[in-house]
This record gives C-alpha cells, structure tokens and sequence, in this order.
C-alpha cells in the first residue's frame, strides 16, 4: 500500500479508534487503562496543582500586599492629621490652661478693666547696648491701649506699657534695669523701690534700717506713687542685704514671673497712673 | 513536528488544563487550552494535522477528565478538521481569522461535547450550557487565542516544516 493511500486512511482510522474508545468507555473496559493512566499522571497533576495552588497564594500575597500598602498609606495619612489635629488641641489645652491661670487674677480683682494680649516678640538681656528686657504684644492704641498701663499674669506683676503703636506696644519688665516699682513685703509691711537687675533678678532697696526684712517675704506693689495698683504680686525675697553704716538696707527679691516662657498677659487698661513717667525714669 | 513530539506536548496541554488553567475562571468559565491549540495548529498547518492533534488532544482530555470518553475526542477532531479549512497563506499572518475560527470552533466542540454526553445517557441542559457556558468560553476562548495562536506560530516555523510523519 502506498504512502499517500496509508495517509488518506488516517482519518477514518482516528475516526474509529474514537469509535471504539467510545463503545469500550460504555462497556466499561477502557476503566483499566483510565486507571493507568490517572495513576502515572496522578503525580504530575499534583505537583502542578500544588505548584498552581502556590502561585495563586503567592498572587493572593501580592493583592493583599497592595492593599495592606494602600490601607498604610490611608492610615498613615490619617496619623498624620491625627497628629496635626492633636498638636492643635494640645496647643488649645495649653491656652485654655494659661487663660484659666490668667481668670485666676481676674476673678480677685473684678474692679479691673483688663485686655488680653498675646506676646509677639521677647527681648530679654540679649539688647547689646543697654540690656532692655522688653516684650512685643499683639494689641496696640487701636485696642485701647496707652503708655504707662501696668501689665500682669496671675503670677504677679510683669511691668508697664513702654511704647505704643497702632497695633502694638511694648512693655518694659519689671527686671530691667531702667524699670522701678515701688513695694511693700507682705509680713512686716517694709516698703522699698524694686529695681531690676541686669542678671534678670530684681533688688529691693530704699528700705529702713528700721524695718525688719526676712528672707521667704514676698514683695507686693505698695501703690505709693501711683503707677501702679496696690497689692500685685512681685516676688519672694531671696537675700537681705543689711549694713549698720548705711541708712537703708536692701533685699534681693525673686520674682514670680517666669519672664523667660510668658506668652498671655493682661494689660490693666483702667488704672491711670498718677504721674506719667518715661521709660528710663525712676517712679516717684 | 513529528507525531512524537505532538503527543507529549498534547498531553502535556491535557494535564496544564486539569491542573492550572481550570483556576482562573473569568466569567464564570475558564479558558480552553487544548481546543485553543488545536484549532490553531488546524489552522497552520490544514485539516488532516487537525485532525490528528485533535484526536491526540481529545484523548488526553478524555483520560483526564470524568466525561464519558469521546466526548473531548470527537469535539477536538470535529474543530481542528474544520479549522484546517481555513489554512490559507493569506490568513496565517493575520490574527482576525483565528478570532472567527475560535469563536465558531468553540461553539461546534461544545456542541459536539454536549451530543456525546447526552447519547452516554446523562442529561444535558442545552440552552442553559449554550447561554451560560458555551457562550462566555467562546469569548474567553477567543481573547486568549493570539497569545496561544502566535505560539503555536512559532512552534511550527520551529518544527513543522515537514510532513507529519507516520
């Protein structure tokens, strides 16, 4: 039989062997080879299965890396808003704790028109040429405010308007040099005139021999002069400086105002000074 | 390509379709990779490889799988007899043709499919299978023959240049 003729029967052989495997299916006697061959193949298919069942872990892994990479990204940002949100809150607590500190002066002393300002700028013995201890505020003539009106915290007596602008002014601590209160201590009613001192601390002097001055006292404005009210907080005596030859004695006093961490003060706007007096002059 | 490199890697489509391919079901069906390969050899190389790849594929198929045998084995013979009908020079560089002849094919080895099953005596649900089944596997079928066309292009600038032989 030819080639050609061989090939031209193919079909019809494929054809049948089909037919046959069909009837042998039917009659259940291809069962034996279906078993050998599932047997030799049973192997292989599992391999690949598990193989493919790995693959489909590991693109499993890799959607659920992208989405835990994106639910970072999200959480991340809202960490980052938290934290903002936080920050801000924090910043609030801590002005509502100052302003309740600040109510803590107002409450006592209601008689008192009182302006808050915030402190913009600070210049405490860092000016080169005469160590002025100053600080910036935030309100100016256009909030009321004027020359000479004496500024406070809850913590006492922080010093007295130096300069005005239209929506600022400057106060003049009661630390620096230039700047003169007059006080009174608290016990033995000792009167003097605080001066600042270019250390940042305040000197009592001017008081009389005669009177008893004791470390622990503390320092009240007396409101002799009238510049400032009477009975504001100024500091707690530190040191006594006594010496029999000379005609008054002196007192380091500490004040009680943290000069360095002020933020809100109160500016006293309906006190007016008996005597106005320039920055640099010494209260009467 | 020789009869005996046809039959290892027929069997080996058989066992990646047992095995692999039934797992990524798209459309509610999953693609068919022995019918692919065959139309697409029908299609290289005429109606006579074919038909011969298809019985090779179909009883691969049939040893694999629980369908009563000849089921795979009549409908792979059926397309890749008649996918070598449409074995033109004209066609074998453009990729529109195999899209028909896969969309066509699929419906005739499922139908095909379909007729052994339910002369085995099991009951079949014609028009469900042919809306639910036969009709999103000649889709997926079909997007997925370029990849499976332009391989087994290769395959046969590769091997079969010569004459199936005997």
């Amino acid at each position: 039989m030819s080639r050609k003729r061989l090939q031209s029967l193919v079909p019809v052989a494929l054809i049948a062997l089909a037919l046959l495997g069909f009837v042998l299916h039917r009659a259940g006697l291809l069962q034996p080879i279906q078993g050998l061959v599932v047997r030799v193949a049973a192997p292989i298919q599992e391999g690949i299965s598990g193989l493919s069942t790995r693959l489909g872990e590991l693109a499993q892994t890799a959607r659920d890396l992208r989405e835990l990479r994106q639910r970072n990204q999200e959480l991340e940002a809202q960490n980052a808003a938290l934290l903002l949100d936080n920050v801000r809150l924090r910043e609030i607590e801590t002005e509502a704790a100052l302003l309740r500190d600040l109510l803590n002066f107002t409450q006592p002393n209601p008689s008192y028109g009182i302006q808050g300002a915030r402190v913009v700028g600070r210049t405490i013995a860092q000016e080169p040429s005469n160590l002025q201890s100053y600080i910036t505020l935030d309100v100016g003539r256009a909030a009321g405010i004027e020359r000479n009106m004496p500024v406070v915290t809850n913590r006492g007596l922080v010093g007295r308007i130096s300069e005005v602008g239209e929506t600022w002014s400057r106060v003049l601590l009661i630390i620096d040099p230039q700047s003169t209160v007059n006080g009174l201590t608290q016990s033995t009613r000792a009167s003097g005139a605080v001066q600042g001192q270019a250390d940042g601390s305040l000197i009592m002097r001017s008081i009389p021999q005669a009177d008893t001055v004791s470390v622990g006292d503390t320092v009240f404005t007396s409101g002799l002069g009238g510049n400032f009210p009477r009975q504001i907080l100024i500091g707690q005596i530190v040191e006594v400086e006594r010496k029999d030859y000379e005609l008054y004695q002196s007192a380091i006093v500490q004040p009680t105002v943290d000069f360095q961490h002020l933020e809100i003060v109160l500016i006293i706007t309906d006190f007016e000074p008996l005597q106005e007096t320039e920055p640099g002059g010494q209260a009467p | 390509m020789t009869i005996y490199l046809a039959v290892p890697l027929l069997a080996a489509v058989a066992i990646l379709q047992s095995t692999i391919v039934s797992h990524f079901r798209i459309w509610g069906v999953f693609a068919d990779l022995p019918l692919l390969v065959v139309i697409s050899w029908g299609l290289l190389r005429g109606s006579r490889e074919g038909l011969v790849w298809g019985f090779v594929a179909g009883v691969a198929v049939d040893l694999f799988s629980g369908a009563p045998f000849g089921a795979a084995t009549f409908g792979l013979m059926a397309v890749g007899a008649l996918s070598g009908l449409g074995q033109s020079t004209v066609f074998r560089s453009q990729l529109v043709w195999p899209l028909i002849a896969v969309l066509l094919a699929t419906i005739v080895y499922d139908l095909v499919f379909m007729l052994v099953v339910s002369i085995s005596g099991y009951t079949v649900s014609w028009l469900d299978s042919l809306v639910y089944r036969v009709a999103p596997s000649a889709a997926l079928n079909a997007v997925l023959t370029p990849v499976v066309f332009v391989i087994m292009r290769w395959l046969n600038a590769r091997f079969g240049r010569e004459e199936m032989e005997w």
